[in-house]
């Protein structure tokens, strides 16, 4: 069969040639069109490809008190990164770096996973490398292909306070959180963003820029060498940002609060600014740096007392009553209140088929507006507040700031309420609520819920006369001015006069605040506030003025009881602590 | 014997060993270029081993050239039954680089069974078609070509080699067609294949609906014919999502990136990218000799074997590149004439098959490299690195060779 003839039509051959040269010249229009045509194109393209822009961590400024001390630090961690597109073999590669480590191999593919961001591009396998584990790293480099680690700049917290609400946190960018970013683009997986507190407030600042160093790289990323080309940019670390806060009294109140459920605020009237600020219970700063197990984790959810909580703006409390003051002012100022006006208290007031208790079941006596102040005879107001309409009383309340955020600079923070006709009928109908209301809301009571940080700001406006800059945590060239109008020159004198005899009168239910140092002055008021949790919350609110310097001070201890017994004495050692000697004094006041 | 070596060697197309040579120096000038940049002794680099292949090639271009065509015929079935048993021998061994195309002998390097396959399975499929003097205007007598070139193909796609088994079913087409078989039911073989990769978007699907009514009708089959052919090819139509799913991920991005080569800047479709941008840098002069910044900078993967074309355009530019296509293109019609000038049928149809493969590999490894078809994965003749291809290669040309002179006695 071999000899068989070859009979092939001429057409078919034709066919055949004329597909072939039909491809061909295929092939060399393409080829003319991207080598000829377009090659300016091409030429710029692998210009470009052979440099490659490598970021620079900038460190992130760090955080200081008023007097320089540093209160956030970084250090340099190491972080194992893995370049997809290197690793030969996954599995094992894993393997030999879990036996380095220690690390688990699930947690290696998880972080794996958590921070790819494309084949070439570094993904983040572990952070905060010891030596020893480096060293072992270091050895089974060669078996190690597209591992490699870099030093990483990381938030250190020197120790010695908390302050852990207040400073926040950051996080680390990656694919979960960057749709949460507003400013997305300025960020790469692996980076560090201000999550909560000073650190996110103040992220623009705390960031810095990052260098860039150019390399000529090859197809799978690997370094070359550094390109003479382009020059490095070195990064530029982030700005320290200075607080105002005392690292000292701080740390002396955090100490004094551990183990209760408690709120301390301190600042300085004239200025607005925060000497301290604590939030008990809290949490180790270093939470959210560092590994977390999740054991540590779930025991930090599941606390009952909440110690994520930020109580100092998120935390609602009825005010007890320290918000008698508000009360009296707004009835001094209409002229609806004799200074000499007497009314017996004698433990109970009778309001239609309702009665209502003084919390000194026998009863004050006869008493005036200054003695009913400073024994906080509940009666006297009683009788005094059905002068005021709900919401007169409610505007008197909201011109101090209740019901408003303070807007210090802080993430965020909680408005609080305050009831007012509007409010009332929504809640219990137009005719479902009565005078009654108001008599318990004057004191301070029911409906009424306040921020600890709203009655730092109520505070500053009474030792101010009404005029204070706004609180802050960290200094601008300006601050905006809170101003309450209202009030004459006398009826704020008046008011101080009242709370100076809650400290220092005899019966005042405040002089525990009162430290005894010659020529300091501490005025103040007590709150015992009412609450279906248990125990009544105790309140103090109070400056202390020596030599014409002022601190403000608001503590309040969750279920503490009388205020007047837990949380007055708590503000008289703040102010030993800063009256007693110069040294201290001079700290608090250098900014 | 020595004499009637060079008395049968001058009445061959010596011109056709010419331009195997020249294109391999081409390979070799631009592996020393690539080779400038890498590590390593002078005999571990690929320079030094293409040329120590070279030999092992030439040697069997002299043997094959030497064998009588009637032995050739005669064992080629034999050889055919040991080729499946060959190709078959990795899956036994171990995966090399997730693949099992390679077996190991022993030596430094590997033996790719899959590049004799594709001119065994030719010369097989010739011996059929020319013993079987039948009437290839009928459907039926195709059917044994087709599992001739199916078997293998199957075997190659699983190791997974897409591009070999490609080239394994390629040639079946113009060989049937050059022995005779109605252009009708080349296309109905090829139809099946159209449907499937029409079946992915609406429009396409039904151009390719009207087309098949079309010829369906031009051609006149009975009744029953056509229906069944219409509704058969509209239901693998429909079938071939499913189809698609069946597909490896890495060929099925390597289809999807061919549409769209920025979906995946680093990924499947970061080498025609990169080739792009090295062919095109090159200009029309190109950049020199050894100052291929791309090439240099290792930006091409595999720029030895499959890609060995970007350096060439980088380095040597559109000129050079023009000189290749034309001498690829000289040599392969030079083939064909000889397949239609040569006496016997089988002869013909062996050259016919062969030009197929070159035409193919030509065409293929060009085309990918500058983003006509997907990455494939099938080197240069003569001018890739690899020992099996340039071994396979110059088989290749002995065979053309020796098969195109008139048969006398040699």
């Amino acid at each position: 069969m071999l000899k068989a003839a070859n009979l092939i039509p001429q057409r078919r051959f034709v066919v055949v040639s004329g597909v072939v040269v039909m491809l061909m010249f295929s092939l060399v229009i393409r080829f003319f069109y991207l080598q000829v045509y377009f090659h300016d194109t091409y030429k710029k393209k692998a210009e470009v490809n052979r440099i490659r822009a490598i970021p620079l961590n900038a460190p992130r400024g760090l955080i200081l008190d008023r007097n320089g001390e540093i209160i956030v630090d970084n250090y340099p961690t190491y972080v194992l990164t893995a370049i997809p597109g290197e690793i030969i073999n996954k599995e094992k590669n894993f393997q030999i770096v879990s036996y380095c480590t220690g690390i688990d191999t699930s947690l290696l593919k998880t972080n794996y996973k958590k921070y790819y961001r494309g084949r070439f591009l570094p993904a983040r396998l572990a952070k905060d490398l010891t030596f020893d584990q480096l060293s072992r790293i270091e050895e089974h480099k060669q078996e190690l292909t597209g591992i490699n680690y870099q030093q990483f700049p990381e938030r250190y917290f020197p120790g010695k306070i908390n302050a852990s609400h207040l400073l926040g946190y950051v996080k680390e960018v990656d694919q979960a959180i960057i749709k949460e970013i507003s400013e997305k683009e300025k960020y790469i997986y692996g980076d560090l963003v201000g999550w909560r507190g000073l650190e996110k407030v103040y992220e623009n600042r705390l960031r810095g820029i990052k260098g860039v160093h150019f390399v000529e790289v090859d197809a799978y990323g690997r370094e070359i060498g550094q390109s003479s080309d382009y020059e490095k940019e070195n990064p530029v670390p982030g700005t320290d940002l200075q607080t105002t806060l005392l690292i000292p009294l701080q740390a002396m109140i955090e100490k004094i609060l551990d183990g209760k459920r408690a709120v301390v605020l301190v600042s300085l009237p004239e200025t607005g600014e925060m000497l301290a600020m604590v939030s008990k219970p809290d949490y180790s700063p270093d939470l959210f740096t560092g590994e977390t197990t999740v054991d540590e984790w779930q025991e930090i959810i599941s606390n009952p007392n909440k110690p994520l909580l930020n109580r100092m703006t998120h935390g609602l409390y009825p005010p007890g009553s320290t918000l008698k003051m508000i009360t009296a002012m707004a009835l001094m100022e209409k002229d609806k209140i004799n200074y000499s006006e007497k009314i017996n208290c004698n433990g109970v007031y009778e309001l239609g088929d309702r009665q209502f208790h003084c919390w000194k079941e026998e009863g004050h006596g006869e008493m005036d507006l200054e003695q009913a102040i400073a024994q906080s005879c509940n009666v006297y107001f009683y009788h005094i507040v059905q002068r005021l309409s709900i919401d007169e009383w409610a505007n008197a309340c909201n011109e101090f700031g209740f019901g408003q955020r303070t807007e210090i600079d802080l993430a965020s923070e909680a408005k609080g309420v305050v009831p007012n006709s509007r409010f009332m009928n929504k809640q219990y109908g137009r005719w479902g609520w009565s005078k009654g209301h108001l008599l318990n809301l004057s004191l301070g009571q029911g409906e009424l819920v306040v921020t600890p940080i709203q009655m730092m700001q109520f505070i500053n406006s009474l030792a101010m006369s009404g005029t204070t800059p706004a609180l802050h945590v960290v200094k601008e060239k300006t601050h905006t001015i809170q101003t309450v109008h209202r009030y004459s020159k006398q009826t704020w004198n008046r008011m101080k006069k009242y709370m100076r005899n809650v400290v220092s009168s005899s019966h005042g239910t405040g002089n525990r605040a009162n430290p005894g140092i010659p020529g300091l002055n501490v005025a103040g008021k007590t709150g015992t506030a009412q609450n279906p949790h248990g125990e009544p919350h105790a309140w103090f609110i109070g400056y202390g003025e020596k030599n014409k310097k002022r601190v403000s001070v608001v503590v309040l201890v969750e279920n503490g009881g009388h205020g007047g017994v837990t949380a007055a004495p708590i503000a008289g050692r703040i102010f030993e602590f800063l009256f007693s000697s110069n040294e201290n004094m001079n700290l608090a006041f250098s900014l | 014997m020595i004499q009637l070596f060079f008395q049968k060697f001058k009445e061959s197309s010596i011109s056709l060993l010419v331009i195997a040579l020249f294109l391999t120096g081409v390979g070799l000038i631009t592996l020393k270029s690539i080779n400038a940049g890498q590590e390593g002794t002078f005999f571990q680099l690929s320079f030094f081993k293409e040329l120590f292949f070279l030999i092992p090639a030439l040697i069997a271009f002299i043997t094959v050239f030497f064998i009588p065509r009637h032995t050739i015929h005669r064992y080629i079935y034999g050889f055919y039954g040991c080729m499946i048993i060959l190709i078959l021998i990795p899956f036994l061994g171990n995966e090399i680089a997730s693949t099992y195309r390679w077996i190991d002998i022993g030596l430094p390097f590997g033996f790719q069974p899959s590049e004799f396959a594709k001119w065994i399975i030719v010369i097989a499929l010739a011996r059929y078609l020319s013993d079987h003097n039948l009437e290839m205007n009928h459907y039926s007598s195709s059917i044994i070509p087709i599992i001739l070139v199916i078997i293998p193909a199957g075997i190659v796609l699983n190791q997974p080699d897409l591009g070999s088994a490609i080239i394994i079913l390629v040639p079946l087409l113009p060989m049937l067609y050059w022995v005779g078989a109605r252009p009708f039911h080349l296309f109905l073989m090829m139809a099946p294949l159209v449907s499937i990769l029409t079946a992915f978007h609406w429009f396409s699907f039904t151009l390719w609906a009207i087309i098949m009514v079309f010829v369906i009708y031009k051609a006149k089959p009975n009744f029953v014919f056509s229906i069944s052919t219409f509704f058969g090819n509209v239901f693998l139509g429909l079938l071939s999502p499913i189809l698609w799913g069946m597909l490896k991920e890495y060929q099925q991005r390597r289809i999807l990136t061919l549409f769209n080569p920025e979906i995946d800047p680093l990924g499947a479709a970061y080498q025609i990218i990169q080739s792009k941008t090295a062919i095109g840098a090159g200009g029309l002069f190109g950049k020199g000799w050894g100052q291929g910044t791309q090439t240099h900078l290792k930006f091409l993967p595999v720029q030895e074997s499959d890609f060995i074309i970007s350096v060439i355009g980088e380095e040597f530019g559109f000129l050079t590149i023009l000189i290749l296509i034309t001498l690829f293109s000289i040599f392969i019609l030079r083939t064909i004439r000889l397949a239609f000038n040569v006496d016997d049928r089988f002869s013909s149809l062996v050259l016919v098959g062969l030009g197929t493969i070159f035409t193919a590999h030509v065409f293929v490894n060009f085309a990918m490299t500058v983003g006509m078809i997907p990455v494939k994965g099938l080197p240069l003749p003569f001018v890739s690195y690899g020992g099996s291809f340039l071994l396979s290669s110059y088989i290749m040309v002995a065979l053309i060779m020796n098969l195109s002179i008139d048969p006398k006695d040699y």
